[in-house]
């Protein structure tokens, strides 16, 4: 499947601040892809050179096959929440809506439709200023549904919302993906992309420090092998008797987290049984996406 | 461009559009249209008595006499609209709006276009209903003054009122002009609105009072103000008409180049 973005070097500098540095990114279609980094890493001016909102200062991208330089010719295929959802305060859900399909030459059915998918229909008809953030969010999506996009990029879409409301704006991610849709959306909440996303972006300081699988990152990242004893004292022996093999451990509470491949598991066992110390668990843990961003962007330093 | 004159339609028709832009121009016509015949006096020489300058019978039973009134305070009325079309543009940027505009309409010119053509033409239909509404009082008050009003409805009278209701509504697209390029540049309609008025009523007055006299020649509050009036003392109607062609082609253009190439 050719990529539904593509950027060369793409640069934007703000007086001294180079907000976004060479930026090379390639993004599978049809797949959710993650964009993260910290606040203020370059995500949202990324974000709006991909959508025409602001020129680069240098470099080179393609959303849908078209050069930013042309917006116009891809973002009738193009849906996006830009930041916090803004809407007019005194119009309904559905009137805001019709705003932007009247602008957008889009079929005023769409509305209902859109409506109907963040499930904001029983609402639609009132002012906007009555919404909850999380509704505002969901009115934001359905405004990025309008035009039936190719590619849908939603710029921190659960900022604000509580547990419930970021579990539904999941929910909304996937059913977008199971359309066929493309979706970008950018985050700093690292474990709510490990969640939904396939594909991952990650950029710190203006630069793209990974972009490629989600899986593929976390299996490259050293496990923890975590060995719980029996009895919580035998804790620190046990961690010795991994340093001794030159495994670096730690005791966090009663578990003892070695650092070394998951093969070294059964060997740990043994040594173990060997010092007459029982194990009543032994598992492996996964580096999170967190702890991958981390020693990404550690390293870099 | 159609799709952002029909979708700026939908945001004029909120309340608070309707009662600042319909309301707002409508107050000023007929608080000047009662009051210029409520105190109208029928000899000139009591014209000066008591405070304030006092129109005649006789001024006011002429043809254009209809809309002296409204005509006096067109300077109120185009900065109703000037404040409009400031707050209209401006609050695009401070409500994060202009971006979601921006995405479903890339092409900036026929964004700002439309949307300036679509406040044009309700500004239109408020003038319309300003000088519908003080007319009506006013043929309602007059009689009751012993004011004359045949010369009103006569061929002349009502050429004189196209052309007031002509020259009203061309000075108020030049504040419109004027207020949108305000609202695009200062991207807060509080800001944008303050620096409209503090410009077009203090600033200016300073100006032509205090250090540039000729200024009321020039200065577009001025011209703006012989327009509405269909030509006056300081300028005529054509001079101020050629000379506010100029600054609208250059303010207009200026906003947007500065619309077109700016970040959203």
């Amino acid at each position: 499947m050719p990529a539904s973005v593509v950027t060369s070097a793409l640069s934007k500098r703000f007086g001294p601040r180079l907000a976004v540095d060479a930026v090379d990114i390639e993004l599978p279609a049809g797949v959710i892809s993650g964009f993260v980094g910290p606040n203020g890493a370059g995500k949202t001016t990324t974000i709006q050179l991909l959508l025409g909102l602001c020129r680069p200062t240098s470099g080179t991208a393609e959303v849908l096959g078209q050069p930013i330089t042309n917006p116009a010719a891809y973002l009738d295929r193009v849906g996006a929440l830009i930041e916090a959802p803004s809407f007019y305060p005194t119009l309904s859900g559905r009137r805001n809506l019709e705003v932007l399909t009247r602008l957008g030459r889009i079929d005023s059915r769409r509305v209902a439709d859109v409506l109907e998918i963040v499930e904001l229909s029983d609402r639609a008809d009132d002012f906007v200023r009555s919404y909850s953030l999380g509704m505002k969010q969901r009115l934001g999506v359905a405004a990025a549904l309008l035009p039936n996009p190719e590619l849908c990029i939603l710029d921190e879409p659960t900022n604000g919302l509580d547990p419930a409301g970021i579990r539904e704006m999941r929910g909304v991610m996937r059913g977008l993906a199971d359309r066929g849709i493309t979706v970008f959306v950018s985050s700093h909440l690292l474990a709510e992309i490990e969640a939904i996303c396939d594909h991952l972006v990650m950029i710190d300081r203006g630069r793209i420090v990974f972009q490629g699988g989600v899986e593929g990152l976390i299996a490259a990242q050293q496990a923890d092998i975590v060995a719980i004893p029996e009895h919580p004292a035998d804790a620190r022996a046990l961690a010795d008797l991994c340093l001794a093999a030159g495994k670096p451990a730690r005791v966090e509470g009663a578990e003892v987290h070695v650092q070394a491949p998951e093969e070294w598991a059964p060997e740990l066992n043994r040594r173990a049984m060997a010092a007459g110390i029982t194990l009543r668990g032994l598992a492996v843990a996964r580096a999170s996406l967190e702890q991958a961003f981390f020693a990404i962007t550690e390293g870099d330093d | 461009m159609l799709g952002a004159f029909s979708s700026e339609w939908i945001k004029i028709r909120r309340r608070s559009m309707l009662l600042w832009g319909l309301g707002g121009g409508l107050f000023f016509a007929l608080l000047a249209t009662v009051f210029t015949i409520e105190r109208a006096v029928r000899y000139p020489e009591l014209g000066f008595r008591g405070h304030g300058v006092r129109v005649t019978f006789a001024r006011l039973e002429m043809p254009d006499g209809l809309v002296h009134g409204v005509v006096d305070v067109s300077g109120l009325i185009g900065i109703v609209a000037l404040c409009l079309f400031a707050g209209a543009f401006a609050s695009e940027y401070s409500q994060g709006t202009m971006r979601n505009l921006l995405v479903r309409e890339p092409r900036r010119a026929h964004l700002l276009c439309g949307k300036f053509l679509a406040l044009a033409v309700f500004i239109g239909l408020a003038v319309l209903l300003e000088i519908i509404v003080s007319g009506a009082v006013a043929f309602a008050l007059a009689p009751g003054r012993g004011i004359t009003t045949s010369a009103w409805t006569s061929g002349t009278g009502l050429s004189d009122l196209a052309q007031a209701t002509l020259h009203v509504y061309l000075a108020c697209i030049g504040y419109g002009v004027l207020g949108a390029a305000i609202g695009v540049a200062l991207r807060s309609p509080g800001v944008a609105i303050g620096t409209a008025v503090a410009y077009i009523l203090p600033a200016e007055a300073i100006i032509v009072g205090v250090i540039w006299s000729d200024g009321n020649h020039w200065l577009p509050g001025q011209l703006l103000n012989a327009l509405a009036h269909g030509g006056n003392s300081d300028s005529s109607y054509h001079h101020a008409l050629l000379m506010l062609a100029v600054y609208v082609v250059v303010i207009a253009g200026a906003t947007l180049r500065l619309f077109a190439v700016r970040d959203a």
